[in-house]
C-alpha cells in the first residue's frame, strides 16, 4: 500500500543486522517507529535479546582439577 | 602488580609472573574454550594449548592489544585449525533476505535467560543450536555478542574484515534465534 512503509520482514532482517549500532541512521529510526506500534516486531526483536542473553549466562566454571592438570602441564605448579 | 608489569617480568623469565598471569586469565579463557567447543573436556584440551602458546611466545607479545584479545586470538585460530574442513557453503552463499525469518511464527518466549543455569534442558538446547553454527560464525558470535568485545577487536581476533564481522554476525543471530524458536515458543519449561 504504502510505497515508503518499511515491512515487518525489513525490521526484523535489519534488527539483527545493526543491534546495538548505529541508531541514529534514517533507517534506524525508522525501524524505531515502527517497533514502537508493531507488537510482533517487538517480540522478534525481545526473542533476538534473548537468545544473545541465555548465551552471555551460560558460563562454566573452571573446575579446581582442570587448573591443577594447567599448572602442572605448564611446569608452573610450584609458582 | 598491573598488567604491564606482569608482562615485562614475564618476557624476563620470572615464572611466577607468568604463573599470575596464567591465573588471572584461566577463567575467562576456559570459559570462552567452552563456549566455543560445548564440551568440558576439549575446553581444557584448548585452555592448555592456548596457556602453552601464552608462554612460549609471551615475547613476542607487542602491547600493541590487549593481552586477552591476544589470548582470544590464539584460541580462535586453535579451533579453527580443528574446525577447518568443515567450511560451510550454505552460511556463506546465503542471501540476507533469505535469513530465517517466518513471520507467522513470532511467538513470546516462555523461558527466560535467567533460568538457563538451574536448566539442563535448557542448556542442551543451547548447545545443540549453536553447534549447527560453521565454527567461524560461532566464535564472531561468541566475541561480539558474548564476550562483549567490539567490533573492530573481533575482525582483528578472527582477521576478517568490519563488514564481514556483521555480516557473520548478523546471519549468527538471526540463526540462532530462529533455532532456539523452534524449541522455545511452544512453552518448553
Ligand atoms: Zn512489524
Amino acid at each position: 500500500m504504502e510505497k515508503n512503509k518499511i515491512t515487518c520482514k525489513e525490521v526484523m532482517n535489519h534488527i539483527c543486522d545493526n543491534l546495538g549500532e548505529d541508531l541514529d541512521s534514517p533507517k534506524c529510526v525508522a525501524i524505531k517507529e515502527h517497533l514502537e506500534n508493531c507488537e510482533s516486531c517487538q517480540k522478534y526483536f525481545h526473542s533476538v535479546e534473548s537468545t544473545i542473553q541465555f548465551y552471555k549466562i551460560y558460563n562454566a566454571e573452571l573446575p579446581e582439577e582442570s587448573h591443577n592438570k594447567l599448572m602442572d602441564y605448564l611446569g608452573l605448579s610450584d609458582e | 602488580m598491573s598488567e604491564p608489569e606482569l608482562i615485562e617480568k614475564a618476557k624476563e623469565g620470572n615464572r611466577q609472573a607468568l604463573a599470575q598471569l596464567v591465573k588471572n586469565y584461566e577463567q575467562t579463557i576456559y570459559n570462552f574454550a567452552f563456549k566455543v567447543c560445548r564440551n568440558k573436556d576439549r575446553a581444557e584440551h584448548t585452555m592448555q594449548e592456548t596457556f602453552l602458546s601464552m608462554v612460549k611466545s609471551i615475547s613476542q607479545f607487542s602491547g600493541k592489544s590487549k593481552l586477552s584479545t591476544w589470548l582470544y586470538t590464539i584460541v580462535s585460530n586453535h579451533c579453527l585449525m580443528q574446525a577447518r574442513s568443515n567450511k560451510n557453503k550454505f552460511f556463506d552463499s546465503l542471501d540476507d533476505d533469505e535469513l530465517y525469518i517466518d513471520e507467522s511464527e513470532i511467538a513470546e518466549w516462555k523461558v527466560t535467560p535467567d533460568q538457563v543455569a538451574e536448566n539442563n534442558e535448557l542448556k542442551e538446547i543451547l548447545d545443540n543450536a549453536i553447534q549447527k553454527l560453521p565454527q567461524d560464525y560461532k566464535i564472531v558470535f561468541l566475541l561480539r555478542d558474548v564476550e562483549g568485545l567490539s567490533t573492530e577487536e573481533t575482525a582483528n581476533v578472527v582477521d576478517v574484515s568490519v563488514p564481514a564481522v556483521k555480516s557473520r554476525l548478523h546471519r549468527a543471530r538471526a540463526f540462532l534465534r530462529s533455532e532456539l524458536n523452534k524449541v522455545l515458543k511452544n512453552g518448553k519449561e
